[in-house]
């Protein structure tokens, strides 16, 4: 029952404000897209399926007293040929829906109905109320509260997993620019017992940093710690070195006690994780601009887990021509990872990974093509190699509206041969309150 | 869970105090965040110090911060986290969930596959890639996918 009147919370939130328009800017996204697909799968009969999916936002600004806006999007799927997935031809989901109403000052702002909560370690989506503003000093507060947007029932049970009501907030303080720090939470009812799975519910706690002792030098990152397993979750942080222009040397490091990380992850029955399983991940980046037309990228990234450890080492170049309305990219990486990451039945899970792709942007058409390839050291399902061409074009009917087409071919270790299409109609406008086009 | 309860407790006074204390001053605090849609267009390469370089001021970060350099894009998690009023001065809410979201129809680099500059994750086919890269590093998956229960996921995933 609960369940049932989450959306019912965020619509009535939505209805029961009293809105009065004057000055309107309303922003209208929409894409249509036709999906053509032939799946060819290894001891199944080949399926045609054309989904058509239509994903629709809609941004009101400036209403009310001028500082309130309406803020939806979600999606619809209609199955025109095989069902494309699950046993339905349609679905379909509210992605968010809310007001907002933005302070004049303190870049204050509440929100209420269905939205996203990105704050320090939280992330979570909400059918709920929010509030955030900035206070003198430097200091910052931010609080949400509601009830938890449920997803699908896992397998073989009456729920997801997720207990029915979440609340949390964040605290921040900053100083002249050369620091932030933040302590954050996140509580959430206690998670159902599930039969199939085992499970854990949603409560941490968690820092987090930004700090800039010089403009060369920015150390990000946060810590989390699961309250019920009364153990860290993860270190998570990156630093950055800007010594010349254009060029950024990046370190990350994390470090993640798997079980307090994943232990809300009902799906993988996070909670079961062997309590001493740790992961550890460090890595470098170079990135460069040699001019205003490219880019290069050098990574090195190597993991530990309990099962053994892999490198992956590789780099990308970036190229802008024309005003930006010619760009291209080139990339390879190599992953060396041995047998305890390898694929049941193989003995290696070393590949290597190319990507070239150009796009051409024009006031009347667009296009690109993608090329990719993954080299497998060892055969997969009897393949060394995996690949896929796409290649798309589209025409401007008018500047909001763009009619596009993509087609793409490939070959893998799991679809033998697969051949991809699409039709993209997508328009983009806002309209102000005399209802002409800005 | 009385860790957990006691922390609580604490943030809450802590809040409330800080709260109290700096209430008269707000009238003075004007807002640091302004649209920038209007004259950004889509597919630029954004770089915030090219307009912005030496107007930092008060409590703002450094606008070399939010360079959209490829080391940005990569870790642009860990800026949103604390700076998504600022990622909203130029991108929708819609461009968040496009990936970032708990149920999704398409993936992010098939909706978008007339826009290969942008760095959308699993290109191609991912099917065969997941059962290397979910053993290397489940948190990545995490990340995105964890309590999302994807219906994709299920049909192996029991």
């Amino acid at each position: 029952m609960k369940r049932n009147l989450s959306p019912l919370f965020s619509a009535a939130f939505l209805l029961a404000f009293p809105v009065a328009v004057y000055a309107v800017d309303i922003s209208v996204d929409s894409t249509s897209i036709v999906r053509f697909e032939q799946r060819d799968i290894p001891g199944s009969s080949k399926q045609d399926i054309q989904p058509f999916t239509q994903f629709l936002g809609l941004d009101a600004r400036k209403l009310g007293d001028g500082n309130l806006s309406l803020h939806l999007y979600g999606w619809g799927r209609a199955d025109m040929g095989d069902t494309s997935y699950g046993d339905s031809k349609t679905d379909g989901n509210l992605t968010y829906g809310y007001l907002q109403y933005r302070f004049e000052k303190t870049d204050a702002d509440i929100r209420a109905g269905r939205f996203f909560v990105r704050e320090g370690i939280i992330n979570e989506q909400v059918d709920g109320i929010s509030a955030r503003t900035d206070l003198p000093f430097g200091f910052g507060l931010s609080a949400f509260g509601g009830a938890t947007v449920h997803t699908e029932d896992l397998y073989g049970e009456n729920s997801d997993g997720k207990g029915d009501y979440i609340a949390g907030g964040r605290i921040s303080f900053r100083h002249k620019g050369l620091l932030e720090l933040g302590i954050s939470g996140v509580y959430e009812d206690t998670a159902p017992a599930l039969v199939n799975y085992v499970n854990g519910t949603n409560r941490k706690i968690g820092a987090d940093i930004w700090l800039s002792p010089h403009r060369a030098i920015e150390l990000v990152g946060h810590s989390s710690y699961n309250t019920e397993t009364s153990e860290m979750a993860e270190h998570r942080y990156l630093l950055n070195l800007r010594p010349a222009t254009g060029l950024v040397l990046s370190g990350e490091y994390s470090d993640q006690r798997e079980q307090s990380l994943f232990y809300s992850w009902a799906m993988f029955s996070g909670a079961a994780v062997n309590p001493g399983d740790k992961a550890r991940t460090t890595a470098i980046t170079a990135s460069y601009y040699l001019d205003k037309t490219t880019e290069i990228i050098l990574g090195y990234k190597h993991y530990n887990r309990e099962i053994g450890n892999a490198d992956r080492y590789g780099g990308d170049m970036k190229l802008s021509f024309m005003d930006n309305r010619l760009r291209g990219g080139l990339g390879y990486y190599y992953l060396q990872a041995g047998d305890n990451f390898a694929i049941t039945g193989t003995s290696s899970a070393s590949y290597h990974n190319l990507r070239a792709y150009v796009m051409h942007d024009t006031k009347t058409y667009f296009s690109s093509v993608e090329a990719l390839c993954r080299l497998f050291d060892e055969k997969i399902y009897g393949e060394d190699t995996a690949y896929e061409a796409a290649f798309s074009l589209g025409y401007h009917i008018t500047p909001a509206l763009a009619l596009s087409g993509d087609i793409s071919y490939g070959k893998n270790p799991d679809y033998q041969d697969e051949t991809k299409g699409l039709v993209r109609l997508t328009y983009n406008m806002t309209y102000d309150n005399k209802g002409e086009k800005k | 869970m009385r860790i957990l309860q006691t922390s609580f407790m604490v943030v809450l006074l802590v809040g409330l105090f800080i709260f109290l204390v700096s209430c008269a001053g707000m009238k003075g605090t004007p807002n640091g965040y302004s649209s920038h849609a209007d004259y950004i267009s889509a597919g630029q390469q954004i770089s915030c110090s090219e307009c912005h370089e030496d107007q930092q001021k008060g409590t703002m970060k450094s606008f070399a911060s939010f360079n959209h350099s490829a080391v940005f894009v990569k870790n642009h998690g860990h800026y949103a986290a604390t700076d998504d009023r600022l990622c909203a001065s130029c991108h929708k809410s819609s461009f968040c969930t496009d990936c970032h979201t708990n149920k999704t129809e398409i993936k992010p680099s098939l909706l978008y596959g007339n826009r290969p500059d942008r760095e959308l994750p699993h290109r191609g086919n991912y099917m065969t890639l997941h059962k290397i890269e979910g053993k290397l590093d489940p948190s990545s998956c995490y990340r995105c996918h964890g309590r999302s229960n994807n219906e994709r996921c299920m049909a192996c995933h029991r």
